[in-house]
């Protein structure tokens, strides 16, 4: 066997062991084929074009979309679940920002949040909101089945973030300088895009969900941020442990809740494996607030909802993967 | 099914006979006039999505040097998909073609 072979024979273990038995043998033909008498001493490689493509069959074939074999297509399931989950939390975020912004533009309220009118601060501050108002977009965008909106946006509404804890960390040097809710902000950020990139390919057929649902996050922000504004004005003594209840805090019973319903109906495993993924990206922003908190009710709170994002996490996780499909069994060539 | 234009010459190159996956590549470089070079890893892609839509399938295997090579025909539903879709491409070409007449004779530049 020549080197160029081997080494488009280990590229192509990036497709799933069940599709190599099928096709292995005949794509190394066309690819040896194509290629032509290489000889060992000029040290080939596959192109990289030819890798790209490879990857990108592995892609779809990982997380199948439909006619694809039922343990594939549950996987693709659980990407595309996972990104639909996570981009629904960063909706709710898009639509506290867009009204902050709105209440700061048009009613003068906190005008120091947004810079001076006609400052470069306030430029700043109005693109970064339209940005991540755009997560709020992707998520209605692939609720209703518009995958190519969904994730333009998508990766729009992500960028500030992204840029916020990724140049820190590139300018500050390594990243065990830095506080962990960077990483966890990039992680909790960027895991929902890239399901939404990979899991919605050309063979996924997206489903067009009704609008009450698609604009479920949208209702469920303005609810949130009227009551952050209801606490802040009644002054409650001793109830910094309630706002802990809010922003991302309101995801966490809410995705109990649901996680209870997927246990107790044994619902399908992509969800599962879907609703656990979530409840792990939910526990990686809040783990870091145990640092940061003193001793008392806030500091339980944060115990409390990490102890039932991290059991109900891995009860999901449990289930998800016992029930998944069986791998076909691999055919020998 | 979205016939892509892979998929289009694809099909178009097992219209005369049978093919193996390199034979396809270069039938598809030839037709497309080098505009259309089919990776090894897109072209399986489209094969396996025009199988399982039912416009190709397997002919007969050949061993080559040790190795498995798989020739794929055009079915009659493949040759029918084909079909229409050319049917659809000239039309909006003939539109096209018309429009520019029109254009042309309306003395536009």
């Amino acid at each position: 066997m020549s080197l160029l072979e081997r080494r488009y024979r280990s590229v192509l273990r990036l497709l799933p062991a069940s599709y190599r038995a099928e096709r292995e043998e005949e794509m190394v033909d066309a690819f040896m084929e194509m290629s032509g008498d290489v000889s060992d001493e000029l040290n080939p490689r596959p192109r990289w074009g030819e890798i790209a493509s490879v990857l990108a069959l592995a892609l779809r074939l990982r997380f199948g979309g439909a006619g694809a074999e039922p343990r594939l297509f549950a996987w693709g399931e659980t990407v595309r679940l996972l990104a639909v989950l996570g981009l629904a939390f960063h909706a709710m975020g898009g639509v506290y920002t867009g009204v902050e912004l709105l209440r700061t533009l048009v009613f003068q309220v906190e005008p120091g949040l947004a810079g001076a009118p006609g400052s470069f601060e306030r430029l700043v501050a109005v693109v970064v909101s339209l940005a991540y108002l755009c997560s709020t977009v992707a998520f209605v965008a692939i609720m209703r089945g518009h995958v190519r909106t969904a994730k333009i946006t998508a990766v729009v509404g992500a960028a500030p973030a992204l840029a916020y804890t990724l140049i820190p960390m590139i300018l500050a040097g390594p990243l065990m300088d830095r506080p962990l809710s960077e990483p966890a902000t990039l992680v909790f950020t960027a895991v929902p895009v890239i399901a939404l990139l990979l899991g919605f390919h050309s063979d996924a057929t997206p489903r067009r969900r009704p609008w009450a649902l698609a604009l479920s996050p949208l209702a469920a922000g303005l609810a949130v941020l009227g009551c952050t504004w209801l606490l802040v004005a009644l002054r409650l003594p001793d109830a910094d442990w309630l706002y802990l209840w809010l922003d991302l805090g309101t995801a966490i019973p809410v995705w109990a809740t649901g996680a209870v319903v997927v246990l107790t109906r044994r619902s399908s495993p992509p969800w599962a494996l879907a609703m656990s993924a979530a409840g792990l990206l939910l526990l990686l922003m809040r783990v870091p607030l145990l640092g940061n908190l003193p001793d008392g009710s806030a500091w339980l709170t944060v115990c409390a909802q990490c102890a039932l994002l991290w059991s109900l996490a891995v009860a999901l996780a449990w289930v998800g993967a016992r029930s998944l499909p069986a791998a076909r069994p691999a055919l020998q060539p | 099914m979205n016939m892509t234009e892979p998929m289009f010459l694809a099909l178009t190159a097992l219209v005369d006979e049978p093919r193996h996956g390199y034979g396809i590549v270069q039938e598809v470089d030839r037709l497309s006039v080098g505009r259309v070079q089919l990776k090894i890893g897109t072209l399986y892609g489209v094969l396996d999505r025009l199988s399982a839509a039912g416009l190709v399938a397997l002919d007969r295997e050949e061993a080559q040097q040790g190795r498995l090579r798989r020739y794929y025909r055009l079915t009659d539903e493949g040759a029918a998909a084909l079909r229409d879709e050319a049917a659809r491409m000239a039309a909006t070409a003939e539109t096209a073609t018309a429009r520019l007449r029109a254009r042309m004779a309306g003395g536009a530049t």
